[in-house]
């Protein structure tokens, strides 16, 4: 924990929230909560109780089990969406810095063309062509990254393509693409994930929303959308459902972006407000 | 800095008069009653005879159109436009007398001869009509006079007066059936009035009726596509009723609440797991069976169905004289299944795929199947897909292991002899006893050849049939005549009535609201575009950006054409429903331009575009720029509305926390908004409807009624969507802000400006403001278009008619030609957008006006 020290409490805080959802979702992908995803139907739509934390579902599976499992899920797609944005947007923003011209054009151009399609649209098509499911999720969500990572890792690229290391660098010789990626990719990894809590957040948010509306994740796989798209005829029956998987979607996304906020200040000395 | 501003100010002032002029004054209550009922699915088109689309038949049927017999709701054939009829000893000749004075809403009379063109033009070859097979059979329509026709038959045909009662047979006109899809015009007591596309179909009292005429001045069959959101309107009184209620765990809630009626009913609706009876394992009947044993229907109608629906173990109807009960044929026993699978060579069980289209009954149960199939060593992947695919896949291609479907035609046992079907199952056997019972009028004689069918489909196990769907009724206590049971396809509204009529009036005259709307928002945009063009924009770099904008637009218009162009789903096949013959599907494709190769098609498109043709939607068969202009008129006001919430939010909470900057107050402001801006849109719509709508009637909980009902009625449909939308925008917006401020605050000009003797708010307002707003547009640009087509999510939950669910419709109904134009419109409008943001920064910041960009 002594890496903690000197960091505000909020985010101190919002790294032992996160540390808490990797441990459920690891819980659950161990198998360990498997029995409260079994169909009890004789036990369905029990309040939260001792042995039901956060309650039942209709088909008397454990609530809080679920949301475990949704954390999984939940964070799965994300992660993957951004690491899609990485590995297409930083190799594409450093081509761009590092090539200039045409190169350059080429691809403010496409990052343009992916930034008019608007995100949930393009998940909509995508859920529509590919058959919905958590990897069309990645996808779509991914494909809404690629641009981001791209913009920054090239502005970034170029500011610092005026300090002297990298001058040095040219003068000894290194081609443009040898200095993008050996001395401007590390000294951008802090801007990376900074920017990648975000898009993490981002995606968790959007994960949620496409599964609300039926093309994220598949049942049987749990998943916070879903559960609260299902729990809306029960609100006044059983409040539980909609109210737990809203929580943990809204807690996840407030760490995230309590955590981006942290790091970004500590990156930038201007940034202590 | 002054000068632009003001010029700008006056013109959003001038536009925003403008919209509230324009707006009509609130519509009068009609008198006589109106209601509204909820259908979950919008009807493809209104054409009864060209569909078996249950959602047309329930709108239409015995309602705008009637056959020379009808249904009665106890499932007997009594008649309609005939007013009697003879039977020949023989049973090949039918003579109907026909009723007279019988007139089409729109003049035309009713005859002999209209009778026998409606029925020529059904079994014609290449008639696209459902029952084109079953009409097979039938020799000669012969007209004997006026209110004379005689139908002869080739062979007996023991049900052909219960065909000639559906809702594909029904009375058309020669001189308006080609326009039934969109202007259906029947001879019933109610005529057609409005379809308000992805909202609602509006149905009249036909004052010419012929027979008693309806008691209801009105009925709105509103589209409520999700049960949540039909319980929440149910609730807050948007809708009156459902004929049959897709949540059936809020029944019994509602049934507890004296303001409703709940009415179980059934359906001619047999639930079943189809079997691909044709693939390997499932073509073992050892296989088949298994599964039989291995799904407690019990169990699944306990859970997914809470407790409606009755159990059936054949394809039958349990309410029907000739049912016998087979659920006991095989009995749930998972360890019988295990030993039944070893036995069939599958000793470790097997893996399956399980296919589930939307309807929540489907979804439902195929959750608590796969469950079961599970402990009995059956592994099954569930895929849930659209209608569109459904059909493609499973009907079509019979690509499937398993899928669960309800078959709601009634007497359709006939479906096991059809030789491509999609059960993929060929018995001689059943089609010899089929076609004895269809010779065979005496009753004795067909119970026996019924119950016959019943136990040969039982003995084979060709599906698992689950459950009758049941047909849960919710309505007003107040509202009476509804029908309880639902024999056929169809809501009949003809006899219903209110104890205290006039007392809902959802009656709306027809408007020109939408193109007011849109008028006064492009107006808007051109004054801003020619304000800042004229005053301080370079016309070399404004080439240059144009240049560039219609390059990225052509890049789109590819991206969507292939993305678009390669979904899975026919839209024909969509279109033409379950029981369509292919040259009929193929006749309509060719209509639709589907057969030319994509090239052509893409260049097609292209040009219709550039003439600023959107084209014509598939399924409504109007102008996409129409429907556009019709959703736009609710997507656009709503982002405004958001867009104007978020503003509201965001400056006070930005200068309230600048003002503190560094202290507990600002923390505590910009933790505020972080919260905030983490709160899912869709969530807190959610907790909204719940607790301002359902709890308290202060706002509708769904819906949208038109701007012709007035603007107050519009806005209170508007203002939660709206807060739920603008809450986690105006956070974001006030930590941009914020931010902005922050910085502002530190430059020179902000400190002179102190210096000078300003108060500390002074300078705020004045000084760190207007150069915060910078980055704040960029902002706000971004969140306009994600608003006006990301509001997709919101708009489900609030059931709006926007633009955003016209997308994912027509996505589902596979109306490619409206998803495409209405994609490329969207990417359109956020590159035009910010594009206009680059414009306005030249007319906040004085700075920027030689080159034009920041």
């Amino acid at each position: 924990m002594s890496a903690l020290r000197g960091w505000p409490v909020s985010v101190r805080l919002a790294a032992l929230v996160l540390l808490g959802y990797a441990l459920l979702a690891l819980a659950s992908l161990a198998g360990w909560l498997d029995h409260g995803l079994a169909l009890d139907v004789a036990a369905r739509l029990a309040p939260p109780s001792g042995r039901h934390w956060f309650g039942t579902d209709p088909l008397g599976r454990d609530v809080f089990a679920m949301v475990a499992a949704g954390a999984r899920t939940s964070l799965a797609v994300a992660l993957g969406a951004v690491l899609v944005g990485l590995a297409a947007g930083t190799p594409l923003g450093l081509l761009a810095a590092g090539r200039g011209g045409l190169t350059d054009e080429l691809v403010a151009r496409g990052n343009d063309l992916l930034f008019a399609f608007p995100a949930l649209l393009l998940a909509v098509l995508l859920s529509a062509a590919l058959g919905p499911g958590a990897l069309t999720a990645v996808v779509a969500i991914g494909v809404f990254n690629v641009p981001v990572f791209a913009r920054l890792v090239r502005g970034s690229a170029l500011s610092l393509m005026t300090r002297d290391f990298v001058r040095a660098a040219r003068l000894a010789g290194r081609g443009p693409l040898a200095i993008a990626f050996v001395h401007l990719l590390p000294n951008l990894a802090g801007l990376l994930l900074v920017q990648a809590a975000i898009q993490l957040a981002l995606g968790i948010s959007a994960e949620a929303g496409l599964s609300y509306v039926g093309l994220g994740a598949q049942p049987p796989a749990p998943s916070w959308g879903r559960m609260l798209n299902e729990a809306q005829t029960l609100v006044g029956v059983a409040p539980w459902l909609a109210v737990f998987p809203g929580l943990a979607l809204a807690l996840a996304v407030l760490a995230l972006g309590v955590l981006g906020d942290g790091l970004a200040a500590r990156l930038d000395p201007r940034g202590r407000r | 800095m002054s000068h632009a501003p003001r010029a700008w100010r006056a013109a959003l002032g001038a536009a925003l008069a403008l919209a509230l002029l324009a707006a009509p004054p609130p519509a009068r209550a009609a008198a006589g009653g109106s209601i509204t009922i909820g259908i979950p699915l919008e009807p493809p088109n209104l054409d009864p005879s060209a569909t078996s689309a249950e959602a047309t038949h329930d709108v239409l049927y015995a309602n705008v159109f009637e056959g020379l017999t009808r249904i009665a709701e106890d499932g007997r054939v009594v008649p309609a436009l005939a007013r009697d009829w003879t039977i020949s000893a023989d049973g090949l000749r039918y003579r109907f007398h026909l009723r007279p004075g019988v007139r089409f809403h729109d003049g035309a009379p009713f005859s002999a001869a209209e009778a026998r063109w409606t029925l020529e033009r059904a079994r014609a070859s290449g008639s696209r009509n459902p029952l084109h097979d079953l009409l097979q059979p039938v020799r000669a329509i012969r007209v004997i006079d006026e209110l004379t026709l005689d139908l002869e038959l080739e062979r007996p045909v023991a049900e052909i007066l219960t065909y000639l009662g559906w809702g594909n047979l029904v009375m058309l006109s020669p001189a308006s059936a080609a326009h039934a899809a969109t202007a259906p015009i029947g001879t019933g007591p109610f005529r057609f009035r409005e379809w308000r596309k992805g909202d609602a179909i509006v149905l009249e009292r036909n004052p010419d009726y012929w027979g008693a005429p309806a008691l209801l001045e009105s009925v709105r069959f509103r589209i409520v596509p999700d049960a949540a959101t039909g319980r929440a309107a149910l609730l807050a009184g948007d809708v009156d009723a459902f004929s049959n209620f897709t949540a059936p765990e809020n029944l019994a809630e509602l049934g507890r609440d004296p303001r409703f009626t709940v009415v179980v009913g059934s359906t001619e609706g047999e639930t079943l797991l189809a079997i691909n009876n044709a693939r390997p394992p499932l073509d073992d009947l050892r296989v088949r069976r298994a599964l039989a044993h291995a799904v407690d229907r019990r169990a699944i109608i306990a859970g997914a169905m809470y407790g409606y629906g009755e159990p059936i173990g054949s394809h039958f109807p349990p309410h029907d004289p000739d049912y016998v009960d087979l659920t006991g044929r095989y009995p749930y026993d998972p360890a019988r299944a295990r030993a039944l699978l070893a036995e069939a060579g599958y000793p470790r069980g097997l893996e399956l795929t399980l296919r589930l289209p939307p309807p929540y009954y489907a979804r439902r149960s195929g959750e608590i199947v796969v469950s079961q199939l599970a402990a009995a060593g059956v592994r099954v992947r569930i895929e849930n897909i659209e209608w569109a695919q459904w059909l493609e896949q499973v009907f079509k291609n019979h690509d499937y292991d398993l899928t669960i479907v309800s078959h709601t035609e009634p007497m359709d046992y006939d479906i096991y002899a059809r030789p491509s079907y999609y059960f993929g199952y060929h018995d001689a056997r059943y089609a010899a006893r089929l076609e004895s019972l269809s010779r065979t009028r005496a009753p004795a004689e067909r119970h026996r050849l019924l119950v016959e069918l019943q136990q040969q489909l039982a003995e084979d196990c060709v599906n698992v049939w689950l459950f009758e769907l049941p047909k849960l009724g919710v309505w007003r206590h107040d509202l009476h005549g509804l029908w309880h049971e639902a024999p056929v396809q169809g809501i009949d509204v003809t006899r219903a009535y209110l104890d205290a009529p006039a007392s809902a009036g959802h009656a709306r005259p027809g408007g020109r609201a939408p193109a007011v709307v849109l008028g006064t928002v492009a107006l808007l945009a051109a004054l801003l575009a020619a304000l800042a063009l004229r005053r301080h924009v370079d016309a070399r770099y404004l080439a240059g950006r144009g240049a560039a904008l219609a390059l990225t637009l052509l890049a789109a218009s590819l991206v969507i054409f292939v993305l678009v162009d390669v979904l899975p789903g026919d839209p024909a096949a969509y279109m033409m429903g379950l029981n369509a013959s292919p040259a009929a599907v193929a006749a309509l494709r060719a209509d639709y331009g589907l057969d030319a190769p994509a090239w052509r098609q893409y260049l097609d498109w292209l040009g219709a575009l550039a003439h600023g043709d959107l084209g014509l939607s598939y399924t409504y068969r109007v102008p996409v720029a129409e429907l556009v202009a019709e959703r736009l008129s609710v997507s656009l006001p709503l982002a405004l509305l958001a867009l104007a919430l978020a503003t509201l939010i965001a400056v006070p909470l930005a200068l309230a926390a600048a003002r503190r900057a560094g202290q507990r107050l600002d923390a505590l402001l910009m933790g505020l908004a972080q919260a905030g801006l983490s709160i899912p849109n869709f969530w807190l719509g959610l907790l909204l409807i719940l607790g301002l709508a359902v709890e308290r009637h202060w706002f509708a909980a769904g819906g949208f009624p038109g701007w012709d009902a007035g603007l107050g009625p519009a806005l209170r449909a508007l203002a939660l969507p709206a807060v739920a939308l603008a809450v986690p925008q105006g956070c974001i917006l006030a930590r941009v802000l914020r931010r902005a401020l922050g910085e502002a605050l530190g430059e020179d000009y902000v400190r002179t400006a102190r210096a000078k003797g300003l108060t500390p708010d002074a300078a705020l307002v004045r000084h760190a403001l207007p150069n915060a707003l910078i980055p704040t547009l960029t902002v706000l640009g971004l969140q306009f278009s994600f608003l006006l087509a990301g509001a997709i999510i919101i708009e489900t939950v609030f059931a709006l008619p926007g633009l955003g669910r016209l997308i994912f419709q027509a996505t589902a109904q596979r109306d490619l030609i409206v998803v495409r134009s209405v994609v490329l419109l969207l990417v359109a409008s956020v590159v035009m957008v910010n594009f206009l943001v680059e414009l306005l920064y030249a007319v906040v910041d004085p700075r920027l006006r030689r080159t034009g960009a920041p």
